[in-house]
Formats: C-alpha cells, sequence, structure tokens
C-alpha cells in the first residue's frame, strides 16, 4: 500500500510505472481473446472466398467500384466534414503503414502464410473504417433510409426462402385447407368485428378458426384434387401479405398508394412465379420471395416518400447493384484474373459430394431451417409460460414462494449442463423411449428446444421484470383480472425483449453440434428431408463432417465456406435481434 | 390492446371467466413444470442405463480402470475411467489457464479502467466469443492453430493434439469470467474505492488490493463455472483432439522420482469423457450393449460432476457475498 512509503514523514514517491503496465496489460488482455477470433476469422473469409489467389488489380477494381462508392455515400449520409476528414486521413495512412509494416515483417522476421499487404489492408484497415462509417451514416437521415431499404431486401428475401424451405417439409395441401377453412373465415371475422365494433364476431373467430382448422386435417384425406402449387401459394401467401401491406399504406396515406403498395408487388410476384420456371428456378419459391421482398419495401418506400426526406438514400440498393456490375464487366473486360471462390451458388444450392468442387451444403441448410422453425415455436411457448408463471403468478412467501424459488434454482442447474448431456436425454427419452427415431428433425427439434430452454426463461424474466410495476397496478385498479393485465399490459411492453432472448438463443441452438451427434443425426445426407420424420442433417453437423476429411480442399476449401455460411446466419439472427431492442429502447 | 368484450367484472363471479383465468393459469404453471420435468427425465434417463451399466462393471473398475476401449476389434472391452479423466483433466487445466487470467484482467480492466464508451463497445464483442458455434472452435484449432503452432513452437506436435483443443476451450471460456467478475467487480460500492484513494492509494492499488478482494467470491464463482463449462465442452475436443484413449508414459527423473513430461500429453491426442460419449454414439444407439450404456454413465458422471461445480459456485456466491 501507498501509505508504506509515507511512514517516513512525507507522503513519498508513488512509482507510476507499475500503474501503468498494469492497466495495459489488462487492455492487452480484454482485447486478446477478440484479436485472435479476428485473426481466424480473416483467414476463414479468405480460404472460403479463396482471397488468397485474388490479384490485387481484381481487389482494387472491386474496391474502387463498390467499397468507394458505399464509403461515399456514408460519409455524404453523415454530413460531418470532422468524420470524412479522419476517415479520409485513416484510409490513406493505413495504406502507407500497412504496405511499409507488412513489406518490412516479412522481410525481416517471418513469412505470413497466404497474406498480401493488400489483403491485410482489406481486413485491417478498411473493414473496420467500412463498419465505422456505415454505423456513421445510418444515424444520418438519407443512410437511415438507405440501410433501411437493403435490410427490408435482404430480410425479405432471407424469410421468403425460410418459409419456402418450410413447405419442403410441411404438406402445403393442408395449409391451403386449413388457410381456406380456418385462418381466412376467422381473419374476416376478426377484421368485421374491428370495423364495426361487434364484440361477438370477434369472439367467434378463434373458435372459428380451430374448428376449421380441424376440419381441414380431416379433410385432407377426403379431397383428392387440389389447384396447382403457384395458385396455393398466391391464394394463401401472397394475397393475405400484399392486403396487409395494402391496409399498413391505408393507415397513413391515400387508396391508391395502398392499392399500388399492396397490387404492384403481387403483380410483380405472380408474374415472377410463372415465369420462373423459365429460368430453372422454382416458381413457389420464386413467388415467396418476391411477395417476401416486395410488399415491406412497398411499403417502406411510400413511408419514406410520404416523409419526404432523405430520399436519395433509396439508391442505396442501385448503388451496390451497379457497383457489382460494374466491377464484373471490368474484371471481365480487362480479363483480369479473378479468385475461385468455394462459397458460390453452387455450394449453396447443391448436395454434398464426394468430390470437394461439387460439394455443396443445401439439404444441411435445409435441416438447419426446419429444426430452428420448430424450436422457436417450442422453446418461445414455453419460455414465455415459464416466466410468466414465475413474474406473474407466484407469490413471495408460504408454498407457492419456496416453490418458486426450486424452480429458480433449477432454472440455472439446467442452464449449467453441458449440451451432450441433453444429447442423451434426447437420445434416451424421445428417441428409444419415446419411439420419434434417432436423428429425425422432430427428436432434434424437442431436445435442442429443452438445451435452450433455460436461456430463453432467464431473458423472458428479465424483459418481464421491467415492465414498470405502475402499469400492472393500474390495470388492476381498472378492475383487469390477472390475465388481462399480462395480456393487455405486461406481455406488449415486454415482447420485444423477450423476442430478443428468443432470438439470441436460437442463435446458439443453429451452432450445436453435440446433441445431434448423440441422438443419431446423420453427418451427410444427399437430399433435403421431405418430412418431419425424415433422416436429416443440419449445417454444424456438415461441417463436423467436412472437418473430418484429410483433403486438404475440403479442410481449407469447403470446410471454411460452411464456416462462413452459418457465422453469416448466425451474425444475420444476432444482427435482428439486437435491432430489436435497441428500437425498444428507442420506443421507451 | 383492450378489447370491448372485457367489461370490467369486479365481484369475479362470472363462472366462464374464472375458468378461463384458472385454464391460462394452468397452462403457465404446465410450462413451469416442464423446466422441472426436465431435470427428473435427465437424471433418470441417465441413472436408468447407467443401473444397468454398473450391473456389468463394477463401479470400482470403472473408477480405477486405465483402459478405456469399448469397442475393440479383437475383443476384449476395458471400461476404465483414468484416461478419459486424465484427458478431461488436461484440457481443462489448460484451458483454464489461459481464462482465468486473461478473463480476471478483462474484468479489472471493464470494471475499473475502461471509459463508459470502451466498455459499450468491449462487453458485447466479448459476448460473441461465447457466441462462436463451438465446432467452429474445433475447426479453427485442427485447421489453423495445430499447424501455426507446428511451424513456429512444437514441431514434434501431432495433428490432433491436447494443446490446439485447450487453447480454444480457454478463449471460449473468457466471456464467462470476465462477465460475472464484472457484474461482481461493479457491485462493490464506490465509497470503499473512495477510502482507497484517500488513504493514499494508487489506483493499481485500488483495482487490485480493494475492488479484488471485496468481489472475491464472485470472482470465484466466475471461475467455477467456467471450468464446470470446460468440462463439459464437446465439439471442439471432438473435432481437434482426436480419440484416443491414452495412459502417458511415466518417466523416471534423477533419484527415480517418477514424473509424467506435459509435453507426452499436451502434444499428442488424447481422449475426454465427452469425446468418448459422442464417438460411442457414431457406432452404437439402438441400446441393450455395454458400450451403449457406458455412455449414459459418463453421461452421469459428467452431470454429477457439473451439477456439483454449479451448487458450490452458487453458494461460494451466496454465502461469501459481502454485503453493502
Amino acid at each position: 500500500m501507498a501509505t508504506d512509503n509515507a511512514t517516513d514523514g512525507g507522503f513519498g514517491e508513488v512509482s507510476r510505472v507499475r500503474g501503468i503496465v498494469f492497466e495495459y496489460l489488462s487492455l492487452g488482455a480484454s482485447v486478446a481473446g477478440l484479436v485472435a477470433l479476428g485473426v481466424l476469422l480473416v483467414y476463414v473469409a479468405i480460404d472460403a472466398f479463396d482471397l488468397a489467389d485474388a490479384s490485387p488489380e481484381w481487389l482494387l477494381t472491386y474496391f474502387l467500384t463498390l467499397v468507394v462508392p458505399f464509403l461515399a455515400f456514408c460519409l455524404y449520409s453523415a454530413g460531418d466534414r470532422a468524420v470524412t476528414r479522419r476517415a479520409l486521413g485513416v484510409l490513406g495512412g493505413g495504406l502507407v503503414a500497412v504496405a511499409a509494416l507488412f513489406t518490412a515483417v516479412e522481410a525481416f522476421v517471418v513469412e505470413i502464410p497466404r497474406l498480401s499487404w493488400q489483403l491485410t489492408y482489406l481486413f485491417v484497415v478498411a473493414a473496420p473504417v467500412t463498419a465505422y462509417l456505415a454505423y456513421v451514416g445510418s444515424r444520418g437521415r438519407v443512410g437511415a433510409v438507405g440501410f433501411g431499404l437493403v435490410g427490408r431486401l435482404v430480410g425479405g428475401a432471407a424469410i421468403g426462402l425460410a418459409v419456402g424451405t418450410l413447405f419442403l417439409v410441411f404438406d402445403e395441401l393442408v395449409w391451403f385447407l386449413a388457410y381456406t377453412l380456418g385462418v381466412f373465415p376467422a381473419a374476416v371475422l376478426y377484421a368485421y368485428g374491428r370495423w364495426r365494433s361487434a364484440g361477438r364476431a370477434m369472439t367467434a373467430a378463434a373458435p372459428v378458426g380451430l374448428v376449421g382448422i380441424v376440419a381441414a386435417v380431416f379433410l385432407r384425406g377426403v379431397i383428392a384434387t387440389y389447384p396447382s402449387d403457384l395458385l396455393i401459394y398466391i391464394w394463401t401467401l401472397a394475397v393475405p401479405i400484399a392486403v396487409v401491406g395494402a391496409v399498413v399504406v391505408d393507415g397513413r396515406g391515400s387508396r391508391i398508394a395502398a392499392a399500388a403498395a399492396g397490387g404492384v408487388p403481387l403483380a410483380v410476384a405472380t408474374a415472377g412465379g410463372f415465369l420462373a420456371g423459365g429460368f430453372g428456378v422454382p416458381g413457389p419459391t420464386a413467388l415467396i420471395v418476391l411477395i417476401a421482398v416486395g410488399v415491406p419495401t412497398a411499403v417502406y418506400v411510400h413511408r419514406a416518400i410520404d416523409e419526404g426526406d432523405g430520399l436519395i438514400g433509396l439508391g442505396l440498393p442501385f448503388l451496390l447493384v451497379v457497383g457489382a456490375l460494374v466491377g464484373a464487366l471490368v474484371v471481365e473486360a480487362w480479363g483480369v484474373p479473378a479468385p475461385d471462390p468455394w462459397l458460390d451458388v453452387g455450394f449453396v444450392t447443391g448436395s454434398p459430394s464426394r468430390t470437394a468442387a461439387d460439394a455443396g451444403l443445401y439439404p444441411a441448410i435445409v435441416g438447419s431451417v426446419i429444426i430452428i422453425a420448430l424450436v422457436a415455436v417450442l422453446s418461445f411457448v414455453l419460455g414465455v409460460g415459464t416466466s410468466i408463471f414465475l413474474e406473474e403468478y407466484t407469490a413471495e412467501s408460504g408454498l407457492i414462494g419456496s416453490l418458486t424459488r426450486l424452480l429458480q434454482v433449477n432454472i440455472a442447474n439446467l442452464a449449467a449442463i453441458p449440451s451432450v448431456v441433453y444429447g442423451l436425454l434426447g437420445l434416451g427419452l424421445f428417441a428409444n423411449l419415446l419411439g420419434l427415431g434417432f436423428g429425425t428433425a422432430v427428436t432434434a427439434s424437442l431436445t435442442l428446444s429443452l438445451l435452450i430452454l433455460p436461456i430463453t426463461i432467464i431473458s423472458a424474466q428479465e424483459a418481464i421484470r421491467s415492465v414498470p410495476e405502475d402499469l400492472r397496478r393500474g390495470s388492476d385498479a381498472m378492475g383487469a383480472t390477472r390475465w388481462q393485465t399480462t395480456k393487455n399490459v405486461v406481455l406488449p411492453e415486454a415482447l420485444p425483449g423477450i423476442l430478443t432472448g428468443t432470438i439470441l438463443a436460437l442463435g446458439r441452438a443453429i451452432g450445436e453440434t453435440a446433441p445431434l451427434i448423440m441422438i443419431g443425426a446423420a453427418t451427410t445426407v444427399f437430399s433435403a428431408p421431405d418430412s418431419l420424420f425424415s433422416k436429416f442433417s443440419a449445417m454444424p453437423m456438415q461441417i463436423y463432417a467436412w472437418a473430418g476429411f484429410p483433403q486438404a480442399e475440403f479442410r481449407y476449401g469447403v470446410v471454411a465456406a460452411g464456416v462462413i455460411t452459418l457465422l453469416v446466419i448466425l451474425v444475420g439472427m444476432n444482427g435482428t435481434a439486437i435491432l430489436l431492442r435497441n428500437r425498444a429502447e428507442r420506443g421507451n | 390492446m383492450t378489447d370491448s368484450t372485457e367489461s370490467p367484472d369486479l365481484q369475479r363471479r362470472s363462472g366462464l371467466r374464472r375458468l378461463k383465468e384458472g385454464t391460462y393459469g394452468g397452462f403457465f404453471a404446465a410450462c413451469a413444470a416442464v423446466t422441472l420435468l426436465t431435470t427428473v427425465a435427465i437424471f433418470v434417463t441417465l441413472l436408468s442405463d447407467a443401473v444397468v451399466f454398473f450391473q456389468e462393471i463394477a463401479i470400482a473398475e470403472f473408477l480405477t480402470g486405465t483402459n478405456w476401449s469399448p469397442n475393440p476389434a479383437g475383443g476384449g472391452q476395458a471400461f476404465g475411467i483414468i484416461p478419459l479423466l486424465i484427458g478431461t483433466l488436461t484440457v481443462t487445466i489448460t484451458a483454464a489457464c489461459i481464462a482465468l487470467p486473461i478473463g480476471t484482467l478483462t474484468a479489472i480492466y471493464l470494471s475499473e479502467y475502461a471509459s463508459p464508451n470502451a466498455r459499450s463497445i468491449l462487453k458485447p464483442l466479448l459476448e460473441v466469443l461465447a457466441g462462436i458455434p463451438t465446432v467452429v472452435y474445433g475447426y479453427f484449432a485442427l485447421v489453423y492453430i495445430t499447424p501455426a503452432l507446428k511451424a513456429t513452437v512444437f514441431p514434434e506436435m501431432s495433428t490432433f493434439n491436447a494443446l490446439s483443443a485447450s487453447i480454444m476451450v480457454g478463449i471460449m471460456t473468457i466471456p464467462m469470467v470476465s462477465s460475472i467478475s464484472e457484474d461482481a467487480m461493479s457491485a462493490v460500492p464506490d465509497e470503499l474505492r473512495q477510502a482507497g484513494y484517500g488513504l493514499g492509494a494508487t489506483k493499481f492499488e485500488v483495482s487490485t488490493g480493494i475492488v479484488v478482494p471485496a468481489s472475491i467470491s464472485g470472482i470465484a464463482s466466475s471461475y467455477i463455472l467456467a471450468v464446470s463449462r470446460a468440462i463439459g465442452e464437446t465439439m471442439i475436443v471432438v473435432v481437434a483432439m482426436g480419440a484416443q484413449a491414452r495412459m502417458p508414459a511415466v518417466q523416471e527423473a534423477i533419484f527415480g522420482i517418477p514424473y509424467i513430461n506435459p509435453a507426452d500429453i499436451l502434444l499428442e491426442s488424447g481422449m475426454t469423457i465427452t469425446v468418448a460419449m459422442v464417438q460411442i454414439a457414431q457406432s452404437d444407439l439402438t441400446g441393450g450393449t455395454i458400450p451403449y450404456d457406458s455412455m449414459f454413465a459418463l453421461g452421469l458422471s459428467l452431470f454429477v460432476v457439473t451439477l456439483v461445480m454449479n451448487v458450490i459456485s452458487d453458494i461460494i456466491a451466496e454465502r461469501y457475498r459481502e454485503e453493502y
């Protein structure tokens, strides 16, 4: 202690060196893990996209046509001279510094494998600067509009593809009957009740829908003829989504705008669905993707035009597409040697293969999407139900109180059990005892749901707990019952937090491998699963299988592409969760 | 959100409404019961098959046997857990050597030195370390870490080895240590720090002499949780450590003192408890065989160990927490 130094009368001298060394040591420790992970991710990206073979000209071309316009867009949106000056300074200074440092290290210390100074510059300087500028730019109005549009395009495509994938497993004819007999009449009744404020119509909606769905399941075995797939999807998915879009726009603007926002995407998607067959794309998939992209985009564009601010931002998707096209043209025209990435369209749409060049991830991606969809439903219902019980329906003391504490301790302990043990539970209980089958999607979803249940519950509890007590008391004072308070006050307030926690937990589930091995999931399947009880593979299982191949093309090419695909999906899910949370925080 | 149907019912006499309330309450209680049932189901599933296993293989033989070969080619099965324990301990200790110091320093930096801005960036980034799928970490260890170590420090390293796997397990568990420790350190009241400064202590002395001792229970419980996570880690070791249950060679040093060269364990392939389970699961799933049952015996050991560690961590955090 410093007081020891002061015993001889004065305050004494205190060395600063120790403190400074310690501060930087702890800073270094904080970033050590991150730096290690960053380096590994850079190498995986290089392997997946074959960037080690990319010529400097190729990198320069795309840097000029794609990255530079994007940076200019962000700087324009930020509209801050200081930021512009700083960004240009870092980009320019970084170029010189990285080139000099890299060459020096290569010359005097050690040769760095599979990296060039151009690549190092891209990853160490250009990528962080781009991320920072995208963040700064998104806070300007122009950037917000642009990123919002790009987000809807990409998110719509992802959701459309996921929904299309689900219909590989679920019978679309049952869905057609259930929609026609149950969902549609129920929705009409509910809308009519809202419109005329007729309470009885709204109360009748839920039973009518249930009866219709049950009837649909029975009728599926009786009715033999159905309309074509494309007509089913237009009637059951495209039209309702378009109507919802039109209603949303109608609430804000004119009738004509509403008709356009619903009608134009519907027309485009229908046309796309009928024409897609000519290009070798399945019609229903094209229809679903186009409608999932088109309607949110139309609604968003209408809102942006309505607010009339930062309309230039709507050009961002065109900027990116044109940049990519020009880059491709230049590369083609000048014959710049281009790399041959492992992660390309063929990889995502192809089946696994013995040869590295033909290997694809498609069946595994389908398997993962199906499992995650089921896990999402199961863990959301169970997680929210449990957390409502623990937060709203229990008492502090008495028998119920100690039961609550027991549940609480139990949930914390469940969260700490290794995932491989959950795999044993799935194997012993679901696969062997209940006979749901080894390595089927049902067994896997049940197992993974139980695995992430504790995380879902804990985050949902936090979200529910953060709802102010005043709101509950206010609702109680109006004579609401406990369930009415929960439904009308607590859940709407807590929903963003609950969704954020659930999506983050799903991110954990999508990467889990050990439980899948224990329940006997296949490492490699060659066609996408066609029912919930067929053998399936998942992305991490396929990665695990490929990582065991001794050939270098698999180890350094195919697996890297699989890892990047998995990580991109993870980043997309977690990014959505964080956006949800930020929006909810801003709303409050 | 309120529907027009929901007129206040101050007397609570309506039978239908009470039925509705009861139904919802019952549904939520049933959801909560699922979590309890999960624990019971795990325990029963593990125990029922483990009991069958221990009828065939004596517990003493299981706990003291030095040979693990559940599916030998020529016959002569052996179920001794010692080589698996050596593998698990190797990974856990090596990973702890990485995660505990780095995690503690990170927690100190985040709680004492970092500006609010830096903290708001660093904390979510550190959580990313725990969010990467473990099979990806295993792939990193096998394909990038091992060749890099082989090319620089340990040329005699084998392709599958304990060291690379342990490094990755360590990196993965850093956020467990740092986030729980940081919570404990942030809970130390500012008066204690100010009192330290008032006595003329430097920031270094306040951090290491006041904040760390005051939050030692939180730090200790974070250590135990991180270690229990490392014990149960599966995919990293399955991919990067290989699957050879080995007993390390005991050598004799001067004066005949027996010792084990750490390089014999760290640079060679090995097998942890979790790897042994995965290996059996890939060949034998229909049940009714001794290897199948042994999987559940191993799972039971793992379950008990992690449960006990979790309970100890809870007790430490509760019992020795300084009340402010």
